[in-house]
């Protein structure tokens, strides 16, 4: 009860700030704040076609290149957890291990689903390669990022699996006008960044270049540990992009994008009784390419085809350092081609029809894969929309996914928007989700060459077994039969519900709200079989076992004060529990024993507090200050991160202790910028200016860092 | 939190209970006692015997005689009969907190069928911690022993700690645990 009463007291504290300032003037309208928006901003997730922000029924967020810049990082990840309810999460196997170096990083938590429920798109198209669940945001340099589109809520409906929580699309900027823009980055921990970009504009062609080199020294926050904590790195990302038009109907836009990522790794690992030194480094590359040809029949009829071509390679190797012999290696090679037809047809705003096919073909071999892995996909999807008397949308959609490895998955979406009043309107939507068994739960056949468990993927453990049992690591007399056979794995599924209302006052003064609620089932975890090797150690496979729903509401309020003042405040709430719990602690199976006293007693439902690391309160304050005429530029930017679990200490393995918790904290960045009349713009920063640091707990956060920025507008170069 | 007190008021009326019991029929039967165990990590490792009565280590040598209950090495526990001892050991583990455990049940226990069809299942137990490498034992699970001599013992695991090591894989595990051994032979705690 006082939990519930607490988020009203807030929810209402946070109301009444927004009514506060609700009488003052002037507008901004995204989170790219500082800059007076009218209501046409083009948003292309939603539809996969451009379409205004305000016509959308589903929650989005739009972080425009303003922003981006505003912030000054060169960090994708620190733009994306400024914003409300995208909340920057560890792996929970991604902390370092007594100086083991980090292998997996963090990503994006969505609605209280972990990052590798959310699809990330680039120019609308899947980015592979992840480890673990997560996605090294760091591939996506952030110097030609046009804008980033997040959906919340299941978009399973248009792209398919993988886009539960949501998706986040970057889109890149197409080229506009003849420029040449260079720019100049310096931040702490001896970090650089060099980016050009250049383009050209001829008659019908246009051509854009864009180049960045970025290193870093990395950072130790704990001496005491052998090794930093975030070993140095150094990349390049490339790209280019082609567009022509042959005729005014049919246009062509081809792209080529090339990311190379060497992170230098030494830490020390025990071939005898006393540790030695290793020496390495984790090679990424990661390619992409994307053909589109747009054919524009006539007003009422476009077809767009596409291929687009992506491949991931991560290669690492350490050899000792006393005698140079290779002590571990790793590899994930990964490939998918994807060839698709769309065709919208309708003419009127609100009224159009999206439909489309495609296919994917992708190959995977890794390591700990049994062998190189072939797999096919087709897919349809189609979204129809509906404008009842200017005042109702109304979107129905869906997509079927045949893939080789699972069953047929239907995904419908069904989305209403009304506009109550000229500055009112509200929208809900209902979706379902997907997520495909990943590779590792498919596909591992792992044994740990140091304590000997083995770890095999649902789709390895008829033929591990078999194998185990022959080399004779399992007992002759134990019966494995009852695990030999199929183990396919079925998708993860979930289903979403969002409902949501915006109300703009005096046209100044914009309120968002949205409340969600994701179901989830069939999710996918490990357990060990009823026996053991002969060795004495566990076989370890995966199951479609969990169910869980995550819960709760975000709200954003943008304002501007003056011409010169504008701020942005965003919250959100979240409960996220685990459906077989809840139903355990009512059947009084679960029990809990404190770690001081070791008295034992029933965990009740209060005490339950819901999955690890999840914050039940976030929220973000940013205050901006904008003089148009003489350059200036300047803002600060709060964010908070409410208390959040983080394991379990008194033998239930769920959060109900405050003693399992990590301690809220606030980071505080700050930036000033003068841009002069001659093109030349700079920037000064500071990030985490508190100075927030846990080494153990929070390993991607260093301490306060200060950032430098040149850029260099050349107009009118060519 | 209601629930917390009362269960810890019904463990202090248990405690008390006990504690008149054993004043009006002495000598005192019911051995209550915490102790710790170092077991091998390694699988390759002998195990460590325990012997509930006397409370104690017992040797490697005297594997083939009564003198022990379980056996322990890594996170796999032997017991004292069939495959591994001369004894009538068994083990029952039981859904249950320790000190709501007033009586032994008298059948269901299971014991080793072979070398590695265990009574006791490795991993029913604890909950591995992949971050922390921890073995943690489970809370509710109270494990009921039958000895190698037909006496019965409630036990409960507390805390499984690694001994302070160097070198790629620990020596030893150290087993914290808490039980009480019923010395008339009657299956009430």
């Amino acid at each position: 009860m006082t939990i519930i009463k607490k988020n009203i007291i807030l929810f209402l504290f946070v109301f009444a700030s927004m009514i506060n300032v609700s009488f003052a003037q002037n507008a901004i309208h995204d989170t790219g704040f500082n800059e007076l928006k009218t209501i046409n901003e083009v948003t292309v997730t939603t539809t996969r076609t451009e379409k205004s922000i305000e016509d959308i029924p589903f929650p989005i967020q739009v972080i425009s290149k303003k922003f981006i810049q505003q912030t000054g990082s060169q960090k994708l990840i620190d733009i994306l957890q400024q914003q409300t309810g995208l909340i920057l999460s560890d792996n929970p196997l991604g902390q370092s291990l007594q100086g083991y170096p980090n292998p997996f990083g963090s990503g994006i938590q969505l609605q209280g689903l972990d990052p590798a429920y959310t699809l990330i798109l680039m120019d609308g198209e899947p980015l592979t390669g992840r480890n673990a669940g997560i996605l090294n945001l760091g591939r996506i340099a952030v110097g030609n990022i046009q804008q980033i589109e997040v959906i919340k809520g299941p978009a399973t409906s248009l792209y398919g699996s993988d886009a539960l929580a949501g998706v986040i699309n970057v889109i890149t900027e197409k080229p506009k006008n003849n420029a040449t823009i260079l720019q100049l980055n310096q931040a702490s921990n001896n970090t650089w960044g060099i980016t050009a970009n250049q383009t050209i504009i001829k008659n019908k062609l246009a051509l854009q270049f864009f180049a960045n080199r970025y290193s870093s020294s990395g950072y130790d926050l704990d001496n005491a540990i052998y090794g930093k904590t975030i070993d140095p790195l150094l990349n390049y990302s490339f790209s280019v992009k082609l567009f022509y038009d042959f005729t005014k109907k049919i246009q062509w836009q081809s792209s080529a994008r090339l990311f190379t990522q060497k992170q230098f790794n030494n830490y020390l690992v025990f071939t005898g009784s006393l540790p030695v030194a290793v020496d390495g480094d984790s090679k990424e590359i990661d390619g992409g390419f994307n053909n589109q040809l747009f054919y524009n029949f006539s007003n009422k009829l476009k077809i767009i085809s596409r291929l687009y071509l992506t491949g991931y390679q991560n290669n690492a190797e350490v050899f000792l350092q006393t005698d140079k012999q290779l002590f571990d290696k790793n590899f994930l090679h990964q490939f998918l081609v994807k060839p698709e037809i769309q065709i919208e047809i309708g003419e009127k705003r609100n009224q159009k029809m999206i439909t489309g096919i495609g296919y994917n073909y992708e190959t995977i071999e890794a390591d700990r894969y049994s062998n190189k892995k072939y797999f096919n996909a087709f897919y349809c999807f189609l979204q129809k929309e509906w404008l009842l008397k200017n005042k109702l949308n109304i979107t129905i959609g869906g997509r079927m996914d045949k893939h080789s490895l699972y069953a047929i998955q239907l995904n419908p979406k069904l989305a209403l928007a009304y506009k109550v009043a000229p500055h009112l309107s509200i929208a809900g939507s209902i979706g379902t989700g997907f997520k495909a068994p990943d590779f590792r739960q498919q596909f591992l056949y792992f044994t740990n060459s140091l304590v000997g468990y083995t770890l095999l993927g649902a789709n390895e453990l008829s033929n591990g077994l078999l194998q185990l049992k022959q080399q004779g690591q399992i007992d002759q007399s134990i019966n494995i039969n009852g695990f030999l056979g199929d183990h396919t794995l079925l998708p993860e599924k979930s289903i979403g519900i969002n409902i949501g209302g915006k109300y703009a006052l005096h046209n100044k003064t914009h309120f968002a709200i949205n409340v969600f609620r994701n179901d989830i089932n069939n999710l996918i975890d490990r357990y060990n079989l009823p026996f053991t090797k002969l060795n004495g150690q566990a076989i370890y496979s995966y199951v479609n076992i969990n169910t869980v729903f995550t819960q709760g509401y975000d709200v954003t309020v943008t304002h501007s004060i003056n011409k010169q003042f504008s701020f942005n405040l965003g919250y959100q709430y979240l409960d996220a529990k685990d459906k077989n719990i809840l139903s355990r602690i009512k059947n009084a199976e679960i029990i809990k024993r404190d770690p001081v006293t070791y008295l034992s007693s029933y965990v009740t439902k209060d005490q339950y507090e819901g999955l690890f690391n999840r914050s039940k309160h976030t929220a973000n304050l940013q205050v901006c200050y904008f003089q148009k005429e003489k350059g200036w530029m300047a803002n600060i930017r709060a964010n908070y991160r409410g208390r959040f679990g983080y394991s379990d200490i008194n033998g239930d393995n769920i959060l109900d202790d405050d003693r399992e918790y990590v301690n809220g904290y606030v980071l505080i960045n700050a930036a000033i910028s003068k841009l002069f009349k001659s093109g030349f713009e700079i920037q000064a920063g500071v990030e985490n200016l508190l100075n927030h640091k846990d080494k153990d707990r929070l390993p991607n956060l260093p301490g306060i860092t200060y950032l430098i920025n040149c850029k260099i507008n050349i107009k009118q170069l060519f | 939190m209601i629930q917390a007190s009362m269960i810890a008021a019904i463990s202090v009326i248990i405690a008390f209970s006990s504690c008149t019991r054993n004043a009006t029929t002495p000598p005192i039967t019911s051995i209550e006692k915490t102790d710790s165990l170092k077991v091998n990590f390694s699988s390759s490792s002998p195990f460590a015997f325990f012997s509930f009565k006397n409370g104690a280590i017992v040797a490697n040598s005297d594997s083939a005689t009564l003198a022990w209950d379980f056996g322990l090495r890594f996170t796999t526990f032997i017991l004292n009969s069939n495959a591994f001892g001369p004894g009538n050991a068994g083990a029952i583990l039981q859904n249950n907190i320790y000190t709501a455990v007033t009586a032994a049940p008298s059948t269901g226990y299971a014991y080793d069928t072979t070398t590695s069809q265990k009574g006791i299942k490795d991993g029913s137990w604890y909950d591995y911690n992949p971050v922390t490498r921890s073995f943690a034992p489970k809370a509710g699970k109270t494990f009921i022993f039958r000895t190698a001599n037909n006496f019965y013992v409630k036990m409960e695991l507390l805390a499984v700690d690694y001994e302070a090591f160097i070198g790629p894989i620990p020596l030893r595990l150290i087993y914290r645990f808490r039980y009480t051994y019923q010395a008339n032979g009657t299956t009430v705690f």
